[in-house]
């Protein structure tokens, strides 16, 4: 039964493998259970993705019920082609350390950003109501 | 008056309001009087004479137990209104009051024991269980859920089965159980069981007491003490990628999942139906304060949501002097009540008490604390109740687990057959079990309609048979969620709520209705419900009576809060930039007005299908009248026959949107003016292309401009071509500084514009069989100066990708001869 054609609904998308994308900057796949109007989520056997460069970790969280207002965007996954994929699957461990190191990298050239904007005397721009990431 | 019969329920605020007056001297001395300040009773209901033949006792016991308000409340049951209530006249007598607190023996048998059963309360219930029922059987005919009963029709009668066989042997032989249970009526069970949140209230509203009855046949703990289940050691082999979800420390439910290695999402290894009965016979028995029962009886009728039963005064949810070893169960208790009201929406605080009631003492070998988990495993597992199922079978946390009966029920697993699922949330457990219905009902249907996306889907389609959690979310409930999506897209005009939308699917249509292969694939158009717009007339609130205009500001209504006052300011005290700047912003104000009159013009087309015979005309009026007023605003309102300069219309060209805006009107304007346009547009030409190098949207006038050509008569064409080369020129003026023409020449618009504009002349020299053309000696010496010109250009300036139309080769043909023919073959490239 399509429910509303010409429209985009979630309800198609129960019970299907999803990737979505939040507002801080997470990834989490998971199945699609439960909506609502909103578009609040429930997502089964999740897992939560960090990508790293070429490399990617996962850690799997359970059952995750997200507000509808942070997600940025949602996209089924093919079963199929979920596999065929470039990157590269490591530890948790591992990839949690790659975050560190990146996330260190960020904030010093950010740093050093900052720092040569001031001795120009230009103000640093900021993004005060943006997403997090 | 006494002074010591001071009103004993004024003490414990939070008990609420029912203060019952002293039996002062208004009225007849009490019966109750000679209980005296003993019993901490010096008032009660029946100061109001006749109605304390029964009462002393219950009075009695309900004051010892500190249940003031619960003898209030089994007043306020007795005086429909709490206005009969005699109330309080004397301020001090809490003091009193705390004096009789110590008398009161708060373990009695009769607050907690089985003396705390109150005929009275029953009978009470049973009478208002028929009220209630008397409406609900008129109503379950009509239930919407009437399929889901269906669903659940057929176990929950076999359930009904077992339950009675079950109640018979238990060992409770609690009188209240035993007559709960023979009240029970057939017909209860079939009952909105599948009732949740997604339903209406009116649903929601019969859940009250036949799942109650339910819940009567509460077995012994003992009996479910059973060992440790077999499936668990299936459950090891989990998934590996299931990990266990984060400990809980602690837990804000009865009887919060046991931590253990599987989390709670795990899909049950077998589901059953006998399961089901097997969880409503499992309920332990929670020790619950018979004092509550009373408290609840009363606001029976009213419904209140456990949540708001916490802000009520009298809510027996909040704190009460328990004993701390008590205070845990009671904590949880209202915790889980809150949760399952907050979900439900709908709990009557009734219906807990008589579950709690019911469980009430006859379990004095079982500590109670073990119980508590199980106060959600009493009621059915259906809708309203599902957040207590959500009790595990162990108690999370207790400040004295005693030694024995633990293991029992820490091991405890109701059903031998069902592994790891008491734990999950009812509606869980419930939808584990009818998976397999609705799986084989619903599956095809929901993942069939995977279809469009093709038949590599077929595996995935496997797949999802195969997912046990599949249809988590009920066809229901997303026929709730879809409501809720059509009802957002309902709208009065859609026309102008969803341009896009509806032009998108009438290009469609176009599209396939052009293509005509036959029967393809339809595209299904989402109909949308057009409701019809109202119109809602305000007016202002008015007070009658008032001296002068009260002023009521609303949203329809606001107040005028600023007096805005436009000022003009004085031509001479502006800038240079300040005139450019108002000018410019003029003309951007032009052109919005402009473009909505566009809108509006091109609107009409729709608005005449689906107008009356009638309005027709004036439609069709009014269509003229906005185009005239679009081409006044394009061309600048000169009241002048001549339109002396075209500045008005050069400003408008220099902003993007005005030369999109200008596009657009063309086709809607009459022949000469369109013709008007044109020209105005060649002869300013070079400052326009000068102007247009940024944005660079001149091209997008070439398509209308070509539809004008088409219809343009010869003369015209002529002097467009003079606009556009600018020649004759002086014959002072050296032939090589034809800027105009150059310029022209190296745009790639002005060089399409004169191609199109000779290629026009050619047609129409071509056509006429050349009577007029020949006695037009100004085209034949404007080509002839033209083809010069071309020639003379350095075929480096041409833009390139310019195809010249193809008759422009005869048309230079007539002009030169056959070299320079080929000249200019190669330099235009054609």
């Amino acid at each position: 039964m399509n429910y509303m054609p010409g429209t985009a609904s979630l309800i198609q998308d129960i019970d299907k493998k999803h990737l979505v994308l939040l507002r801080d900057g997470r990834t989490l796949i998971g199945f699609l259970r439960s909506i609502d109007q909103f578009a609040n989520l429930v997502l089964h056997q999740t897992v939560e993705r960090i990508h790293v460069g070429k490399k990617y970790g996962d850690i799997p969280r359970g059952i995750f019920v997200v507000r509808g207002e942070n997600v940025v965007l949602l996209g089924e996954i093919d079963l199929e082609k979920e596999s065929d994929t470039l990157l590269q699957q490591v530890s948790i461990e591992e990839i949690l350390e790659e975050q560190r190191v990146e996330l260190q990298a960020k904030q010093e050239s950010e740093k050093l950003k900052v720092q040569a904007l001031k001795e120009r005397g230009l103000a640093v721009p900021r993004a005060d109501t943006l997403d997090e990431y | 008056m006494q002074k010591k019969a001071a009103c004993p329920f004024k003490r414990r605020p939070q008990w609420g309001a029912a203060c019952l007056k002293p039996s002062s001297g208004r009225s007849s001395p009490c019966a109750c009087a000679p209980h005296g300040r003993a019993e901490g009773v010096t008032s009660c209901a029946c100061a109001r004479g006749g109605a304390c033949a029964a009462g002393p006792e219950r009075a009695a016991r309900s004051l010892r137990a500190g249940g003031a308000a619960a003898a209030a409340a089994a007043a306020m049951f007795r005086y429909p209104s709490l206005e009969e209530c005699p109330l309080d006249e004397e301020e001090d007598g809490f003091q009193a009051l705390g004096e009789e607190d110590e008398d009161i023996d708060q373990f009695n048998d009769d607050t907690f024991g089985a003396g705390a059963v109150d005929d009275d309360w029953q009978e009470a219930h049973e009478r208002l269980a028929e009220l209630e029922e008397k409406p609900m059987g008129s109503r379950q005919q009509a239930a919407p859920s009437s399929e889901d009963a269906e669903l659940l029709g057929e176990p929950e009668d076999a359930l009904a089965e077992r339950l009675t066989r079950l109640v018979i042997e238990s060992e409770l032989e609690d009188p209240a159980i035993m007559r709960a249970v023979h009240t029970r009526g057939p017909g209860a069970q079939t009952m909105a069981l599948n009732t949740s949140i997604w339903d209406g209230p009116s649903v929601l509203q019969r859940i009250r007491t036949p799942l109650l009855t339910q819940e009567m046949p509460s077995v012994s703990v003992l009996d479910y003490a059973l060992p440790q289940r077999p499936p668990q050691a299936r459950e090891e082999e989990r998934d590996p990628s299931e990990r266990a979800l984060p400990r809980r420390s602690s837990s804000p439910i009865i009887g919060s999942p046991p931590v253990r290695a599987v989390p709670i999402g795990t899909p049950p290894k077998q589901a059953a139906m006998p399961n089901f009965n097997q969880q409503i016979l499992c309920p332990k028995p929670v020790h619950i304060r018979a004092t509550m029962q009373q408290r609840y009886s009363a606001p029976y009728g009213e419904r209140m949501s456990p949540n708001q039963l916490c802000n009520v005064p009298n809510s027996s949810l909040l704190g009460h002097p328990f004993p701390t070893s008590v205070s845990p169960v009671l904590t949880h208790l209202q915790r889980a009540q809150l949760l399952g009201g907050a979900q439900a929406g709908r709990i009557s605080p009734s219906q807990f008490a008589r579950v709690s009631g019911l469980v009430g003492s006859p379990l004095p070998s079982v500590n109670p604390k073990l119980l508590q988990g199980r106060v959600g495993q009493m009621m059915a597992p259906t809708g309203g109740f599902r957040a207590f199922f959500g009790a595990g079978p162990a108690p999370p946390s207790q400040p004295q687990p005693p030694p024995g009966p633990v293991p029992h029920l820490q091991g405890l697993r109701p059903q031998p057959f069902r592994p790891d699922t008491t734990h999950l949330h009812p509606q869980h457990r419930r939808l584990l079990h009818q998976r397999q219905q609705q799986n084989r009902n619903q599956h095809r249907g929901l993942n069939g309609s995977v279809g469009d996306r093709g038949g590599h889907r077929g595996s995935h389609q496997e797949q999802a048979r195969k997912d046990p959690y599949a249809n988590l979310m009920l066809q229901r409930e997303k026929d709730w969620v879809s409501k809720i999506q059509m009802m957002q897209l309902q709208s009065t005009d859609p026309y102008l709520d969803d341009y896009y939308y509806q032009n998108y699917f009438q290009k469609l249509e176009k599209l396939s209705a052009a293509e005509e292969d036959g029967p393809k694939k339809e595209r299904t158009k989402l109909i949308t419900p057009q409701v019809a717009k109202l119109e809602h007339t305000y007016k202002p609130v008015q007070f009658e009576g008032s001296l002068g205009k009260l002023t009521v500001s609303s949203v329809n209504n606001p107040r005028k809060m600023i007096d805005a006052v436009v000022t003009s300011r004085g031509e001479d005290d502006e800038t240079k930039e300040k005139q450019v700047r108002d000018k410019r912003r003029q003309t951007l104000v032009t052109i919005e007005k402009t473009y909505s009159l566009l809108l509006d013009v091109e609107d009409y087309e729709r608005r005449y299908l689906l107008s009356l015979e009638g309005e027709r005309p004036a439609l069709m009026g009014e269509r003229k009248q906005k185009i005239c007023n679009m081409y006044d605003n394009l061309r600048g309102k000169a009241p002048g026959q001549e339109r002396p300069s075209d500045d008005h219309f050069m400003q408008i060209m220099c902003i993007r949107k005005g030369k999109r805006l200008v596009a657009r009107i063309l086709p809607f304007l009459s022949p000469e003016q369109a013709a008007d346009v044109l020209l105005a547009t060649a002869r300013n030409l070079p400052f326009l292309i000068k102007k247009d190098a940024q944005d660079e949207v001149l091209p997008c006038l070439l398509r209308p401009f070509s539809h004008v050509l088409y219809h343009l008569p010869l003369g015209t064409v002529t002097s467009l071509v003079q606009q556009l080369t600018n020649l004759p020129q002086s014959a002072a003026a050296p032939a090589t500084t034809n800027l105009h023409l150059a310029t022209v020449l190296q745009n790639k618009f002005g060089l399409s514009l004169l191609y199109l504009v000779l290629s026009r002349g050619e047609e129409l020299q071509s056509m006429d069989g050349g009577t007029e053309l020949m006695q037009d000696n100004q085209w034949t010496e404007l080509m002839l100066l033209a083809t010069r010109e071309l020639l003379r250009v350095p075929p480096t300036a041409l833009p390139k990708p310019v195809p010249p139309p193809s008759n422009l080769l005869s048309l230079f043909s007539r002009y030169v001869d056959q070299q320079k023919l080929n000249l200019l073959q190669t330099k235009l490239q054609m």
